[in-house]
């Protein structure tokens, strides 16, 4: 009797020990969820209020490249330069041009003459719109890193992110000047640009504007250099710019309103020429991945953004009141 | 005519005498051999892949050893900048500081030196550090991703079947060799393994 009582123990204790570590086994297999008591979740800044999206997207078209420089748009026109080639589309997504280019290609801009300008690693050259390269200019030496340009009027602004520099050019490519030098005399603080998202872009005015993307902010030059205004809104809610190198891109409306493009948690906004936040044109849930789409406006202040994640143009208008 | 054959116990005695020499020489070899293997570079440890790695904070519950040889690093030749970004900071603090009020870390081992402004460099404190990769997560989702985890050699018992290693949801542990056993964002990747930094 005594020897089948121990008999069922032993067999009930091997039974739980069994139990045990198959639970432990299977339970904390690699691919079982297991609550994460470190979790640090950042969903909730993903999440915004959709009465504050004023944007919808209309279109997107594929481009199939391997990269690119960058993204601008010009009457109907959006264009488009990779790392080898100049695509022009019309605003149904159809492909009008494709040119080869001499170098890889960084950036562009168009300016008010219809002139396409390429930043490239190191120099900017520029071509007509059927694709006819026009102008080379001198490199800006081995450590700049050309991430954006602006045009306005004959001032040709080069954004340099290795240099931490926007060299004011005229348009054959003489450095007039160089603006956000660091200067402590005149108690100049300089660009902080961790990584190369330096982008620069043009007010109504004919103001410069740079994104000094360490420092969150915004800030506007005289055409001799000194510092007009700033501002900037460091923070992790919608209203704000967070992490390394944010806004990585800008764009800037006719009535003067920024729209900005941001990496990490990859969203588009708008803010007034105040700075005020109005709204997101695109939040983080239209987006795959983490890199800051490339972004230019028209005058009917649609958003043209160049989705490397997705490799399409997506159109937004805004939506109807 | 002679007969020169050799009477069977001597042949049988040369046989187990060559036998033996035989027998010494290969495991004589053998040792050698193993010795020499276990000197070369083909011994293997565990490291994680920072770019696998999805910060799920078991590096910090299931390691043998406690705290954790999981420790995070600072990849500091690929971004210094943690305090312009701020994405080792809880959305909410009061300051850009290491403040330990401030810091996503639960132990407050990332502490700071002053390089120029705006610029400091970070350091993790190892004794502190417990492997949760709090501030990992907040560096690869906001930042440049310089925070990431190793595991430590000086404190990993190289468990033959790590224990994290089978309970890791990204397959992130790998098996590198003993000679360099760190996978450091920024320097492996120049070793032309196609991975971005």
């Amino acid at each position: 009797m005594n020897r089948k009582l121990v008999n069922i123990v032993l067999i009930v204790l091997a039974v739980a020990i069994v139990v045990v570590i198959g639970k432990d086994f299977i339970g904390k297999k690699a691919g079982k969820n297991i609550e994460n008591p470190y979790e640090y979740n950042i969903d909730e800044f993903r999440q915004v209020d959709s009465t504050q999206i004023l944007y919808t997207e209309t279109l997107n078209f594929p481009v199939k490249v391997h990269d690119w420089g960058g993204i601008t748009v010009s009457d109907s026109m959006i264009i488009v330069a990779t790392t080898n080639e100049l695509i022009k589309f019309n605003y149904s997504g159809k492909e009008i041009l494709r040119k080869s280019l001499i170098d890889t290609a960084t950036c562009i801009t168009i300016d008010d003459n219809r002139q396409i300008w390429i930043g490239m690693r190191h120099y900017v050259v520029m071509y007509d719109l059927n694709g006819t390269l026009v102008k080379r200019w001198n490199s800006f030496g081995d450590r700049s890193v050309i991430t954006s340009l602006a045009v306005s009027g004959e001032n040709v602004y080069v954004a340099d992110a290795g240099n931490r520099i926007v060299h004011q050019c005229n348009t054959n490519g003489q450095i007039l000047r160089k603006i956000g030098e660091k200067n402590e005399q005149k108690g100049i603080s300089g660009f902080a640009i961790p990584s190369p998202y330096f982008d620069v872009a043009i007010d109504d005015g004919g103001f410069l504007w740079a994104a000094n993307t360490g420092k969150h902010t915004f800030e506007n030059y005289n055409p001799d250099g000194s510092l007009r205004t700033s501002w900037g809104i460091t923070s992790f809610k919608v209203e704000g710019f967070s992490g390394c190198c944010n806004p990585a891109h800008i764009s800037i409306l006719d009535d003067n309103s920024f729209i900005t493009s941001e990496k990490g948690m990859p969203r588009i906004k708008i803010y007034d020429q105040h700075g005020q936040f109005t709204g997101v044109v695109a939040p983080p849930a239209a987006f795959d991945g983490s890199l800051a789409p490339d972004i230019a406006v028209d005058k009917q202040h649609r958003v043209i953004a160049l989705d490397f994640e997705r490799q399409q143009v997506r159109i937004f208008e805004k939506k109807q009141e | 005519m002679s007969d020169n054959k050799e009477p069977k116990s001597i042949e049988r005695r040369r046989f187990i005498r060559s036998g033996m020499q035989m027998a010494l020489a290969v495991s004589l070899g053998g040792v050698a051999g193993i010795s020499f293997l276990k000197a070369t570079p083909k011994d293997l440890v565990w490291q994680i892949d920072p770019f696998k790695c999805v910060q799920c904070g078991r590096c910090a519950t299931e390691c043998v050893v406690t705290p954790s040889a999981v420790k995070c690093v600072h990849a500091y030749a690929l971004c210094g900048y943690c305090d312009l970004c701020g994405g080792y900071l809880k959305p909410d603090a009061n300051a850009r500081s290491t403040a330990a009020e401030n810091q996503l870390c639960p132990t407050a081992a990332i502490k700071r030196k002053f390089i120029e402004e705006p610029y400091y460099e970070y350091e993790i404190i190892e004794d502190l550090c417990i492997g949760c990769a709090k501030c990992v997560a907040g560096c690869t989702a906001f930042g440049n991703g310089s925070f990431h985890l190793q595991i430590r050699h000086n404190l990993c018992k190289n468990c033959n079947d790590c224990a994290i290693a089978r309970v890791c949801p990204a397959e992130a542990f790998v098996r590198v060799p003993a000679d360099t056993p760190y996978l450091i964002k920024g320097d492996f990747t120049k070793g032309g393994k196609g991975k971005k930094a």
